[in-house]
């Protein structure tokens, strides 16, 4: 690796001006999309986070549909009216979030950090009442195959939850420190959309795992 | 500097603090778990290592600094976004530390990933030598079987597919006239997460039961089932996967929110097309694996029955899993080659890509049939069987688009003022060898055919045809081509025609036989053979060496000539794309100003035809009367 350092003497061409390396800012990118790059970067992430969802739906596929076998599991029932209400939480939060990134872009600081808030404690309390279903659902992801994918599919989108929670935290913290501005919102709108990501692939698991 | 500083300010020091911070946070956590639930004993190594591989990868990238700027971010401190001190490359110093400049991360990509394939080279060697003659040689089974499951793993994951990434990384952002990558620090993220993936899959080796054995392919119930070395594999894909989605992430962003003014998409090189179809598949692809490799950590590790058919699990959903992505990985490991070569004969045929645009729709057909092909590694699993004809008719389907690519090559050539450069002789090995290694596809695709020849060297030939003969030469024909932009300096042209000729001639020798003796029924990842095949194997395996040391000779040109080759011209091969209008090294930032676009990437021929322009340049600019349109 010695041999490195020869690769930064750059020899001019004719016409081309002297570069300097001390503290030399980069020319401006052209911006050839009216996309945002951050916003772009997102929807790519969600498009790969949905294929992550994939792989475990196939899991639920082959087990459910291909294996045939009973669900939920003998013996065992699943609290479809609790985890409802839980869904019904979760979808509010959305709305909540809606209203942190209309204060923000409407200069309303007390409605950003109010609506970050709730929808901070909105997204753990779903987060809790997960984890006391897992304490009281009876059975383990070890015992059967529909364990194993009950426990699979919530536990991914309970981790998925887990990430958006951290990114909302990082957003509440910084509104409360005085960040944001109607001009300058991504560091809300962009865990936003991963908010509402996670919101309707929680209403796809419901549907899948309690409903169907 | 003191001790104190070093180890809290970003880089080795603290990296090694923090390595073992997670080593004894595994430790803590597993115990105090055990301890909660009762279990006995307390002290798992096996549920000690699982945790240890997690947390030792990222302890690793918080202490080399990957993570500060964002922690200061989240936290809401004042942030110095635009100081630019981890940007550029003083001395070789600043190649190890965490670097957002992606000419830097190119060059650390291309080197990391050459280590990795030494190291899987050198395995290989130690496969031909154990097969040299029937019988045992040199190694138990278990450890042969480790030997090729960790030379395919470190070929795929921290080769084929990130070395491809390097040399985008390096070019892309020259080539659209853009001053970096659209997200710098996940840039640097996404290359430190590799040496994490490379050194696990290695370390695999020293752990209780051997290297993980079951193929790069890591079929469950083999899997789930393995000793703890799996682990290492599982856990390596996780960080390998992430590093990959990240960077073809940043290589959308880049290649859509920052071409120069005028780059529309049809007069963006191909080169820029390919990476951009890549991406694609990454993004959408990736997590397959990833999900596989989670549901058979579950397995090992939550004793959950996945793949378990005792427990309602189902086996061949793992292949399913598998595949989905592992196919279309097979084109990650290839169209960005296809985009080296269509720069690569442009040039030294001194003509435009024939059909432009097709080779641009041929691309995108790729992705989109590159999903609908996964099932033809499964015809002898036992899966579906209404699954197989479509399977084997979209498999054939999918050679269309490729064959497209081939004839426009061919097309491009003829009648060309054609330079046998050594860039341009591995493109045109690249035709030859990857159109062989075709056809034996179509020939696998067929459902007879693939019955009697599935598990058999027939499919050993197959894949080194087009991942070697493929892939790799194309690596070559763009690291002997981008080497003067990279380095400021030339190769040594007649080192480079004898590492083509030697690696072709013993190429070839190596992997051509190997179709006779799989027709013939020679069984693949096994240790040992069949007395009938001794004396092909032993032409293999002494053709195999001399195809070994042919690298050598690669390596020697490539340090002698970085540290005391000729300087270069800033565009030694006259081409017309952006990186070569600017120094060989680019300057820190790229560019000074941003050239305007005028043109086709690939006017050669049309007298005083250019593809950009710059403001502060002296000589006045004739555009290229169309884009690269004209001439299909």
């Amino acid at each position: 690796m010695e041999s490195a350092s020869v690769s930064f003497p750059a020899r001019l061409e004719p016409g081309e001006k002297p570069v300097t390396h001390d503290h030399h800012g980069p020319p401006e990118a052209n911006r050839s999309s009216r996309v945002d790059a951050q916003f772009l970067g997102m929807l790519l992430f969600i498009i790969s986070e949905i294929m992550l969802f994939g792989a475990f739906f196939t899991a639920y596929f082959f087990i459910r549909g291909v294996a045939n076998e009973a669900w939920p599991a003998e013996g065992t029932h699943l609290p479809v009216a609790v985890a409802g209400v839980n869904t019904a939480i979760l979808i509010s939060s959305s709305f909540t979030m809606h209203w942190a990134l209309e204060s923000a872009k409407n200069e309303n600081r007390a409605g950003l950090r109010a609506g970050l808030l709730t929808t901070f404690l909105l997204g753990a309390t779903f987060l809790a009442i997960q984890v006391n279903e897992y304490v009281h659902i009876g059975f383990a992801p070890g015992d059967h195959a529909q364990g194993s994918i009950f426990y699979g599919l919530t536990g991914l989108h309970g981790a998925h939850v887990f990430v958006g929670l951290t990114l909302l935290l990082f957003a509440t913290v910084r509104a409360f420190r005085g960040h944001f501005t109607p001009k300058d919102h991504r560091g809300v709108e962009v865990p936003g959309i991963y908010w509402h990501f996670v919101d309707i692939m929680w209403i796809l698991v419901y549907a899948s795992i309690y409903v169907l | 500097m003191t001790m104190t500083a070093r180890l809290t300010a970003p880089g080795w020091y603290r990296a090694a603090l923090s390595v073992l911070a997670g080593a004894l946070f595994a430790f803590g956590l597993v115990v105090l778990v055990r301890a909660l639930y009762g279990y006995e004993p307390l002290v798992d190594g096996e549920a000690i290592t699982t945790v240890a591989l997690i947390s030792m990868g990222v302890a690793f990238l918080l202490g080399i600094g990957c993570f500060d700027y964002w922690f200061r971010w989240a936290s809401g401190a004042p942030t110095v976004p635009d100081d630019h001190s981890g940007h550029g490359a003083r001395s070789w110093r600043d190649y190890f530390r965490v670097n957002t400049d992606h000419k830097v991360i190119g060059i650390q990509y291309i080197v990391t990933t050459f280590v990795f394939f030494v190291l899987g080279g050198l395995m290989a060697m130690l496969i031909r030598a154990e097969l040299a003659a029937p019988g045992t040689q040199f190694v138990d089974p278990n450890t042969y079987n480790g030997l090729f499951s960790v030379h395919a793993s470190l070929m795929i994951f921290l080769f084929i597919i990130p070395v491809f990434a390097g040399i985008a990384n390096y070019v892309i952002p020259l080539m659209i006239g853009a001053p970096d990558m659209a997200f710098p620090r996940l840039n640097a993220l996404s290359f430190w997460m590799l040496p994490v993936a490379g050194v696990m899959m290695t370390a695999s080796f020293l752990a209780p039961g051997g290297a993980f054995a079951t193929g790069w392919t890591a079929y469950a119930p083999l899997s789930t089932e393995m000793p703890v070395g799996q682990t290492f594999f599982t856990i390596a894909v996780q960080f390998a996967g992430a590093s990959s989605i990240a960077t073809a992430l940043n290589f959308l962003v880049t290649i859509i929110t920052m071409r120069a003014p005028g780059l529309t998409f049809f007069r963006m090189p191909l080169l820029v097309w390919a990476n951009f179809t890549t991406s694609l598949l990454v993004v959408i692809a990736t997590p397959f694996i990833a999900g596989s490799q989670f549901l058979v950590l579950f397995d090992r590790a939550l004793g959950t029955h996945f793949f378990n058919p005792g427990g309602g699990g189902d086996v061949v959903m793992y292949q399913h899993i598998f595949w989905f992505y592992s196919h279309p990985a097979v084109y990650i490991m290839m169209l960005p080659g296809f985009g080296i070569v269509s720069e690569v004969i442009s040039a030294n045929a001194r003509k435009p890509v024939f059909g432009y645009r097709m080779m641009a729709f041929s691309l995108v057909a790729i992705v989109i049939l590159g999903f609908t092909v996964w099932a033809h590694h499964m015809f002898v699993s036992g899966m579906f069987s209404w699954l197989r004809v479509p399977m084997m008719i979209t498999t054939m389907l999918i050679a269309v688009p490729t064959g497209i690519k081939i004839f426009s090559w061919l097309a491009t050539l003829w009648r060309g003022v054609i330079h046998l450069t050594t860039p341009m002789l591995f493109a045109l090995g690249f035709i030859t060898m990857f159109t062989l290694g075709g056809i034996s596809g179509i020939v696998l695709a067929i459902l007879p055919v693939v019955i009697h020849v599935s598990d058999t060297y027939f499919v050993v030939a197959h894949i080194h045809y087009v991942l070697f003969g493929g892939s790799v030469f194309t690596i070559f024909a763009g690291l002997y081509f981008w080497f003067p932009k990279m380095t400021g300096r030339m190769y040594d042209e007649t080192l480079g025609k004898i590492h083509f000729w030697l690696s072709f001639v013993f190429f070839n020798l190596t992997f051509g036989p190997m179709h006779f003796v799989g027709i013939d029924g020679m069984p693949r990842r096994v240790a040992d053979y069949a007395d009938q095949f001794a004396s092909l194997n032993a032409i293999i395996s002494v053709s195999s060496f001399l195809f070994g040391l042919s690298f050598l000779i690669f390596l020697y040109n490539m340090v002698t000539s970085w540290r005391n080759g000729p300087r270069a011209a800033a565009n030694p091969w006259r081409a017309h794309t952006l990186e070569w209008q600017v120094s060989s090294p680019p300057p820190l930032f790229n560019f000074d100003d941003i050239p305007t676009v005028v043109g086709g990437p690939y006017e050669y021929g049309v007298p005083g035809a250019v593809h950009g322009v710059f403001k502060d340049r002296e000589k006045e600019p004739v555009p290229a009367g169309t884009s690269g349109v004209a001439h299909e």
